[in-house]
């Protein structure tokens, strides 16, 4: 029957359902869009010429209309090229970042090229102005930025730059600065105050899948967290005051901050109905930038609530402080693999007292077997009076077999925030553990841990104590291994490992549980004879 | 409205998720149906403030057992007449009862 089921067991098929649902959602929710992992940018899709975006920014009832079509003159030439140790930045003549190539080498593409953010024909582009009048906007897509300086720049620290454009009607100034982590800050002077809008880009275009969220974040004055997801911009949306606006994919971002004055953000849509960002302009505009990968710790250098735009999904109150601890386990041990073992070693720790007791407690179960079985007999087709007396029995025992339902809820938002953490964090993209297991953010390639993770789960299995005596429930646990496996051949390899890990540890657990058991029987057996 | 959309979330969750981790819990009523009771019976914030405890509670460190809601209720417009029993309230004191669903009735 099933409540004499184990703890274990209990947990083990509340995370297959679960399993189940997060697969049902996964097959029938997440847009079937074959996951597009190109890396490289190189996919140009209908160049320059492509639908303008829609900017139509009605803050106030005006119009920075299309703009796209211009753009095919102005804004491929290069007029700066920036590099640190981080990152190869290049600003064309409208003044923009026009792209930027990640240097480091854990950022290559499958093919070995460094990893370049940006679709180039993806419009607007970082730093990208608009005026609210039409026509003058237009000029200002057929006038080039001018620019006096080394036209390539090495920079191992705070770096200037002075990007000017003379409207006749209006001069814009752009003073840059650029730092070697890839954050800037930007200081936007137009002459004679005519409205305009600048946006931190459209999103970096380089893991966009269907399993993580990407799109736009804003995080407003009062902390509350906004995302429009891809294909869920709505038209319109203004937030005033905002401290980030922030668009992004996977892993990495581009974004605008103000902590001390706050952006007023402008959220528009282009034709795929993604989120498009621009906050309002000022005659003396002064906000902050980024540009690169989410890493916690960059971000986390430049302000500490950049961190949020590192996002988790749902369970990013779980995932968060679960990110945390394997980073300061990363530190002390210098392999996330390996992190992730002594973490699940750790959350094993804290939760053994009540694992002991449960198991300790199915063990003298045992020796109530015969009562048990006259309740169910007697209160067969009626399953609350059954619960009811057996839990009668069980007060006058003093034993309760049950596992309770918090370690078993318990368990669900531990497993899925690993999951995130695995799929969100770019530091363990490309993170190896040991041997074949190069990536832990994606599925081991020769599928070696799902099976050991069944195996160990089968052996799990075998030597719990179980007094399940319904064929049924037989089967379906006979089958269990087997399911699990399936289910683990596609996941990330870190969570097979979580998973496995956890697994042998259960083995160890019961073996030491069944050992003291039979000792304590023995004793008992000398003492009767 | 929200009560009913909870009450037939935690109906398809005993359904689909207790079908097979049934007897899980440690107490009578099981959390689920402790939560149904609640819910059906009490104030919305008080009855998700309970039912959060239980669950707290649901655990290899408390001794489990039969722990019925306990809920505050004044008494009025009470009808002499044949009802269908659906909960017998058990005085505890005060405007305290003891909540019991009736699983004969209705």
């Amino acid at each position: 029957m099933l409540e004499k089921m184990s703890t274990n067991q209990r947990v083990i098929l509340a995370t297959v359902l679960s399993l189940l649902i997060f697969v049902v959602y996964d097959y029938f929710f997440i847009p079937k869009q074959p996951p597009k992992l190109n890396e490289t940018n190189t996919t140009k899709q209908i160049a320059q010429s492509a639908p303008a975006p829609k900017a139509d920014l009605q803050a106030p009832q005006r119009q920075t209309s299309a703009v796209g079509e211009h753009t095919g003159k102005l804004g491929s030439a290069t007029l700066l090229h920036i590099k640190s140790k981080r990152f190869e930045m290049f600003i064309d003549d409208l003044g923009r970042i026009h792209q930027v190539i990640l240097e480091e080498k854990r950022y290559k593409t499958e093919s070995g090229e460094q990893i370049k953010l940006f679709d180039e024909s993806k419009l607007p582009k970082p730093l990208e102005l608009r005026f609210s009048d039409v026509a003058l906007n237009e000029k200002a897509f057929k006038v080039p930025y001018t620019y006096h300086g080394p036209k390539s720049l090495d920079i191992d620290k705070k770096s200037d730059i002075v990007l000017t454009q003379n409207l006749g009607e209006e001069q814009v100034r752009k003073i840059l600065s650029i730092y070697p982590d890839g954050h800037y800050e930007v200081r936007v002077k137009v002459k004679n105050g005519h409205k305009y809008f600048i946006s931190p880009g459209y999103r970096p275009n380089v893991r966009v899948d269907g399993y993580t969220v990407h799109g736009a974040l804003i995080k407003e004055k009062d902390g509350t967290i906004t995302i429009i997801e891809d294909g869920d911009a709505k038209g319109t949306e203004i937030f005033n005051g905002a401290k980030i606006a922030a668009a992004f994919d996977r892993y990495y971002t581009t974004l605008f901050y103000d902590f001390t004055e706050g952006m007023n953000v402008v959220v528009s849509k282009d034709a795929e109905e993604n989120p498009i960002l621009f906050i309002q302009g000022s005659p003396e505009l002064k906000v902050g930038g980024y540009v690169g990968p989410k890493e916690y710790e960059t971000l986390k250098a430049i302000h500490p609530e950049l961190t949020d735009v590192i996002e988790y999904g749902f369970f990013t109150f779980i995932a968060k402080p679960m990110f945390k601890a394997l980073l300061a386990l990363y530190h002390w041990i210098g392999n996330w693999g390996w992190a992730i073992v002594v973490l699940t070693i750790i959350i094993r720790i804290i939760l053994f007292p009540l694992t002991l007791k449960g198991m300790l407690s199915m063990q003298k179960l045992k020796d109530l077997a015969p009562k048990i079985k006259e309740i169910q007999q007697k209160y067969k087709g009626d399953p609350q009076k059954m619960n009811a007396h057996m839990m009668q029995l069980y007060k006058k025992y003093k034993v309760n077999p049950m596992g309770g339902c918090l370690p078993m809820l318990i368990q669900i938002p531990i497993f899925f925030a690993i999951y995130r953490v695995l799929l969100n964090a770019i530091e363990l993209k490309g993170a190896p553990w040991i041997l074949w297991i190069t990536d832990l953010s994606s599925k081991d390639p020769y599928y070696v841990l799902p099976i050991l993770m069944g195996i160990t789960m089968f052996i799990h299995q075998k030597i719990t104590p179980t007094t399940i005596t319904d064929p049924m429930q037989k089967k379906i646990f006979t089958y269990l291994p087997i399911v699990f496996t399936f289910f683990f051949l596609t996941f990330p390899a870190g969570l097979t490992l979580y998973w496995f890990t956890n697994n042998i540890l259960s083995i160890i657990q019961q073996l030491i549980v069944n050992k003291i058991f039979e000792a304590k029987k023995a004793a008992q057996k000398e003492q009767h004879e | 409205m929200i009560r009913r959309t909870i009450l037939k979330l935690l109906g398809l969750y005993q359904k689909v998720f207790t079908l097979l981790s049934y007897g899980s819990c440690r107490y009578y009523p099981t959390c689920s149906e402790y939560a149904k009771w609640r819910i059906e019976k009490d104030n919305l914030l008080i009855a998700f403030i309970a039912v959060v405890l239980r669950i707290l509670r649901c655990n290899q460190l408390f001794a489990g057992g039969i722990d019925y809601p306990v809920i505050k209720k004044e008494l009025e417009n009470i009808k002499y007449k044949k009802i269908d029993v659906r909960y017998w309230l058990v005085p505890k004191g005060g405007s305290k009862f003891i909540l019991i669903k009736n699983f004969k009735g209705n």
